[in-house]
């Protein structure tokens, strides 16, 4: 069914159950419940509360998926998000020892974030021609800077009233609080990313960016929209990380930028944008999390995972391209 | 008129103004700290502690010329370097020679990997790299088995890049004057530039495209995986979390150095001047009395404001171009 311009189209929608199941998304609910499964059997501590309580250290990267999620669909990347983090948790603390009350230090928390995200927005919608991957790194390193200079030569820093963050990091019944924050966000996102004119029109601006902005779409505008919200989310990360661990210090948030973009892409989401939705990276994103406290139980090394993350990064990139190749040449074939 | 010109010339083309605008800042920094900063001893400091930066910034460049990224390289350079550790600490290696000619094998098959997939595979080059990334580090960790080699272990090796020793300067004196001679005057260097500036032309053109850019990653791992021996043998230790992070210092001195992301753009001396650049300034800061502490900061600032300044310039340029035109 491909139209003049070679593209797919598709008039009828399909929802015969083996399509379901043989989608992007339906694999990977396979493979989340087989890393259950893979738990269960390889330690029999890996039950359902002990995942819900190692659940928090891991859970604070998933809030900023969400908005990768959006920069990725309109083609962009922003590598500073963990820097933000870094920043907005270390900022948090200088608030927290000055004896701010909680309101605010959550307010301020979630205004550096805000802020740094909305630094970026400007430059990048005032200055089109430069990649955002090139601002973002010349930002994330000046973030971390700001961060690592208001340190001092000591290099880290702890809250000194953690009552606050305590009930920030506590839990309903079994489930940690930032889970239900987790689950309410992702609603939010995928039905603003579906369901929505405004999520419709990031596609537009990821497939084809001039054609969009001739079909009246404010592109920048939605350019500068994305990228101040990740710097929002990066805050709430900031406030769930100081949640579980009380401090913060000059690594804080490094490495994060690419958890959450692998998690996007392992989700099915393309980094050349227009392609993809949030279902698969939610999904893809409780795999890494429950995959990480299953090798943590073994007793693994931390690091192994690295390796099994990269290989899953890898090879759900490359599989798109591979099975769209087999069904040319079936095409071909069958012409 | 004359006056005017030479201003132009400078102003117009990169690599002048960043020489100017380095020896400006040499010569402010050399009477800030009162005439003790451009010294001999001095500048082989500035080299030897950034020779793994200038060194992979070159395999960058040729990353970056056809329009491609590589984020993988530190992990490569872990990799390599663990396991050059750990065949001196386990099996005896002491073969200065054959220990980093293993190094080089080993990282011109992780660069393959890297080029086989983007070129044939058709992957984002971020996302690939970033699959490498988390790869060889992990890999790394593996190797390491929760041990470091260090001092005793790598004693012998470790006399080839320490202090004062010119080891590392002369494999950088090489590797600049071979890519010089290598991007501008044989085929190979100006097929990375064709493929970088448009690839679809030089694909008709009769220019093998994927076998340019698996070359490019090939020299880039090459070059990683050389850098992973040398950091043995600068540091004289190895870790699996050694120069976590610095592939990102690598790109930012290229991009200073003029090498455009959009790929076709940059030369090796632009590179050679970015790297420098970069390096000048984390020397320099401590002696005109801030502290280490505030290097990063102002990298970052440098790294953005020459970007942003570049893009400006850029502008007049073309709006100088277009009313010329329009007269």
């Amino acid at each position: 069914m491909a139209g003049k311009s070679g593209r797919e189209i598709n008039a009828t929608p399909q929802n015969s159950l083996k399509k379901k199941i043989l989608s992007w998304e339906g694999g990977l609910v396979l493979i989340f419940i087989g890393v259950l499964i893979f738990g269960s059997v390889v330690s029999p501590s890996y039950t359902f509360t002990n995942v819900l309580r190692e659940m928090p250290k891991y859970l604070a990267e998933l809030f900023m998926m969400f908005a990768m999620g959006f920069i990725l669909v309109i083609g962009e990347i922003d590598i500073s998000v963990g820097a933000i983090v870094c920043l907005s948790a270390t900022l948090t603390c200088f608030i927290n020892r000055a004896g701010a009350p909680m309101v605010v230090q959550v307010i301020a928390c979630l205004l550096i974030g805000l802020a740094c995200g909305c630094l970026n927005g400007i430059i990048a919608t005032n200055f089109t021609e430069l990649p955002t991957m090139i601002i973002t790194l010349g930002t994330q390193i000046i973030f971390r800077g700001i961060a690592e200079v208001s340190m001092g030569s000591g290099g880290s820093i702890a809250l000194t009233d953690t009552a606050g963050f305590a009930k920030i990091g506590g839990r309903i019944g079994p489930f940690p609080i930032a889970f239900f924050l987790i689950i309410l966000t992702a609603v939010i996102y995928i039905f603003v990313l579906s369901r929505t004119t405004f999520g419709r029109k990031l596609y537009a601006v990821g497939s084809n960016k001039t054609a969009a902005l001739y079909a009246g779409i404010p592109v920048q505008r939605i350019r500068w929209i994305c990228m101040t919200l990740i710097g929002l989310m990066a805050g709430i990360c900031a406030l769930f990380m100081l949640a579980t661990t009380f401090g913060a210090n000059t690594t804080t948030g490094q490495g994060f930028e690419m958890d959450v973009i692998a998690m996007c892409v392992f989700g099915g989401i393309a980094t050349t944008g227009g392609k993809g939705n949030l279902v698969g990276a939610t999904l893809a994103g409780f795999t890494i999390v429950c995959l990480r406290i299953a090798l943590g139980q073994l007793n693994m090394s931390g690091q192994t995972i690295l390796v099994i993350i990269g290989i899953l990064l890898i090879a759900s990139a490359l599989i798109p391209g591979i099975s769209q190749s087999i069904s040319n040449k079936k095409k071909r074939a069958a012409v | 008129m004359e006056k005017k010109s030479v201003w132009k010339r400078i102003t117009g083309s990169r690599e002048a103004s960043l020489v100017l605008i380095l020896a400006v800042m040499l010569i402010v920094v050399n009477i800030l700290s009162g005439g003790t900063f451009l010294t001999l001893n001095n500048i082989y400091q500035i080299f030897l502690n950034n020779t793994l930066t200038m060194l992979m910034a070159l395999g960058m460049l040729c990353v970056m010329l056809t329009a491609g990224i590589d984020i993988s390289i530190t992990s490569t350079l872990a990799f390599t370097g663990m396991i050059i550790g750990m065949l001196q600490k386990k099996a005896g290696f002491t073969n200065t020679l054959l220990l980093f000619l293993i190094a080089a094998v080993i990282g011109l098959a992780c660069g393959f990997l890297n080029g086989l997939i983007i070129s044939k595979g058709k992957l984002a080059p971020i996302i690939c790299t970033m699959g490498f990334m988390y790869i060889w580090r992990g890999l790394a960790y593996v190797v390491s088995n929760n041990e470091w080699a260090s001092g005793a272990d790598v004693a012998h090796f470790a006399e080839f890049g320490k202090a004062g020793s010119p080891g590392p300067l002369i494999v950088l004196l090489v590797a600049y004057v071979f890519f010089f001679v290598l991007m501008k005057w044989t085929t190979f260097g100006r097929r990375i530039y064709a493929v970088g500036s448009n690839a679809e032309a030089a694909r008709i053109s009769g220019i093998n495209v994927d076998a340019v850019i698996t070359w490019a990653y090939t020299i880039m791992g090459t070059l990683a995986g050389i850098a992973g021996a040398m950091s043995v043998s600068i540091y004289a230790s190895a870790q699996p979390n050694m120069q976590y992070g610095k592939e990102m210092d690598v790109i930012a001195a290229c991009v200073i150095g003029g090498v455009s992301m959009n790929g076709g753009r940059g030369t090796v001396v632009g590179t050679f001047l970015g790297a420098l650049f970069y390096a000048v300034l984390a020397k320099a800061l401590p002696l005109v009395g801030l502290d280490a502490i505030w290097q990063n900061l102002i990298k970052g600032v440098v790294v953005l404001v020459v970007v942003l300044v570049n893009v400006i310039t850029q502008r007049a340029m073309d709006k100088a171009n277009l009313e010329r035109r329009e007269m």
